[in-house]
């Protein structure tokens, strides 16, 4: 270990420069990106992650049920749904937290699964999520059910 | 209670390549492992597990990125305990720490539910600490046998601007969110942690106090973020702001318990923290053993090398008497209770991580309803700040500490069968000294 008081030098010195340059640009772009858009024109918040807005918005949620149904049957359990997704269960409703997540993105999720059972499936069942917002829900529908049929 | 140095280092602005005392950012790097090894990597090993056992996965935040196999997420989990213990020891600690934040961000990235806050800022000050060329591993950093380590004084440089980055975000976040603004919505629906009975009854003042008091501590919460991201750049600020900035978090904690955030920014404080000055003087005699006991045990937990061990001769009744005492950097004298009391003042770093533990594991136990033990770095704390009411001292300080200080001393003298074992709390060769101090 150099005990001396010299400073950094060469081209370690060069990369540590470019290295703070890179850093601190990063910080300090990719927050006001996230939290206003790239467009300089139509700048609009959101709250978004990577951007530091810790509690600046109350968390939202919500109870998801997945489940599957025939025609004017009742709701069945999906078979193996924690091969899926690990944790989940069906079809009892299951509590859950959008604190990072849009509306958007919580649909899509289950959007994109209830198609993936379908898809693998081909039992003749609807494969239904059904979301019902149950706090701090920024606005729409208070409760949205997700179909997709498993064409035998 | 003594008014903390926090003014160092004495250059923010200039002399970023200056060598600095390395004694800070390994400091630094040990508490971060610790939070690391309790905190971030269960958690983060859970969600590969998890990740790698389920076939269904929404499309990573990167269409390039690879999603992990489940050989890769064993793989991923076994890097990560083992950097986490490279990091604490300070094998390749450069390495370790960047391969625990590229992996955390590997991770975040994969599905947007493994994303957090807290999360983020950690994997950020790891990323950091893996600048650092401290070069101080934890069994040099315990050993206490010089202050001559220096480094490169940038990634100091860089977590202090951080901080500052994190909290003017956060403040703007809150002016400019509808939910929070000056209204005081988000304050008033936010769900608060429960506490245990010893809190039970400020928990539920705060409660009852958030409805009414939620538009005021909206915009006081947005002022104070606002000056804790000036203050930490500015040296005339600097002390009160470090001051606000952790009773801030601690209230956080307190009300919120929002992960690790509190522990990782009253960790990154100690970068403002003096180092390598042996500024705090405790008395010290070779032939004395108390002196020698306390040398022992406090020699390790001087991280930051501030405390220098003087020679007996500048000493005063009470270090005849075997009482520890401390000279602090300001020149005042404290002995006995007094001194004791000061010293996490003096040795911030372990303090910090005493109550790092106390929380991990508090929580741990907590979880397992074994009650509400995630209390105890308040309890921990609210004791500490105990000592410092004016006239306890004197009915509790001064017993409790003579006991400790007894049994202190008699743990380092055995009683011996037929020798003078005496089981009292005096240095050995002071008996037959003669102390002429009233308070003696």
């Amino acid at each position: 270990m150099d005990t001396a008081n010299s400073s950094v030098q060469g081209w370690r010195r060069y990369a540590a420069v470019a290295f703070i340059g890179v850093w601190l640009g990063v910080q300090l772009v990719v927050p006001l990106v996230q939290k206003l858009g790239v467009d300089p024109f139509a700048l609009r918040y959101r709250y978004a992650r990577y951007s530091w807005a810790m509690f600046s918005r109350p968390v939202p949620r919500f109870e998801v049920s997945i489940f599957r149904m025939r025609a004017g049957g009742d709701r069945e359990p999906v078979p193996g749904i924690e091969r899926y997704v690990r944790g989940y269960r069906s079809p009892a409703p299951m509590p859950m937290i959008a604190i990072y997540s849009s509306d958007a993105e919580v649909l899509d999720r289950f959007t994109r699964l209830v198609t993936t059972l379908a898809r693998e499936r081909h039992d003749g069942y609807a494969y239904v999520a059904s979301i019902r917002w149950t706090a701090n829900h920024p606005g729409g529908s208070e409760s949205v059910e997700i179909r997709a049929d498993a064409t035998p | 209670m003594p008014r903390p140095r926090l003014g160092e280092p004495e250059r923010f602005w200039s002399g970023w390549f200056d060598l600095v005392p390395a004694y800070r950012l390994a400091a630094l790097r040990v508490i971060l492992a610790v939070i690391t090894l309790v905190f971030h990597v269960p958690k983060f090993n859970r969600i590969i597990a998890d990740y790698a056992a389920s076939s269904f996965h929404v499309p990573p935040a990167f269409p390039w990125l690879p999603i992990v196999s489940p050989a890769g997420s064993t793989a991923l989990m076994i890097a990560q305990d083992a950097a986490a213990w490279g990091l604490l020891l300070g094998w390749a600690p450069q390495l370790c720490a960047w391969l625990l934040a590229m992996v955390g961000f590997y991770v975040m990235s994969l599905d947007p539910e493994f994303f957090a806050h807290n999360a983020h800022f950690h994997l950020t000050l790891l990323a950091l600490i893996g600048c650092s060329a401290d070069r101080v591993s934890l069994r040099r950093l315990l050993a206490d046998d010089d202050a001559g380590a220096r480094c490169p004084a940038w990634p100091e440089r860089l977590i202090g601007i951080q901080l500052a980055i994190v909290f003017f975000y956060a403040a703007i976040d809150k002016i400019l969110s509808p939910y929070w603004g000056v209204s005081g919505s988000s304050l008033a629906a936010q769900r608060l942690s429960t506490r245990g009975p010893a809190f039970d009854r400020l928990q539920r003042m705060s409660e009852a106090a958030l409805p009414a008091l939620a538009r005021p501590l909206s915009v006081a919460t947005i002022l104070l973020e606002a000056f804790v991201a000036v203050a930490v750049l500015i040296r005339a600020l600097r002390p009160i702001g470090l001051a606000v900035t952790a009773l801030f978090v601690l209230y956080l904690e307190f009300m919120l318990k929002p992960g690790v955030f509190a522990w990782d920014v009253l960790a990154a404080l100690l970068v403002f923290a003096p180092a390598g000055d042996r500024a705090w003087r405790v008395a010290y005699d070779p032939a004395c053993r108390s002196c020698r006991g306390n040398r022992a045990l406090l020699s390790p937990l001087d991280w930051l090398r501030r405390l220098r061990w003087t020679p007996m001769e500048d000493a005063t009744s009470s270090t005849v008497r075997g009482e520890l005492e401390l000279v602090s950097p300001r020149g005042r004298m404290r002995s006995g209770f007094d001194a004791l009391r000061a010293l996490p003042i003096a040795l911030p770093g372990p303090f910090l991580l005493a109550l790092i533990v106390a929380r991990s594991g508090g929580g741990f136990l907590a979880a397992r309803g074994y009650g509400p033990w995630d209390d105890l770095p308040f309890l921990m704390l609210l004791v500490w700040l105990a000592l410092w009411i004016p006239g306890l001292a004197p009915v509790l300080g001064q017993p409790v500490y003579t006991a400790i200080s007894r049994a202190w001393d008699n743990w380092l003298t055995p009683a011996r069968p037929g020798g003078d074992g005496d089981g009292s709390a005096r240095c050995s060769h002071t008996r037959g000294i003669r102390v002429g101090d009233a308070s003696a």
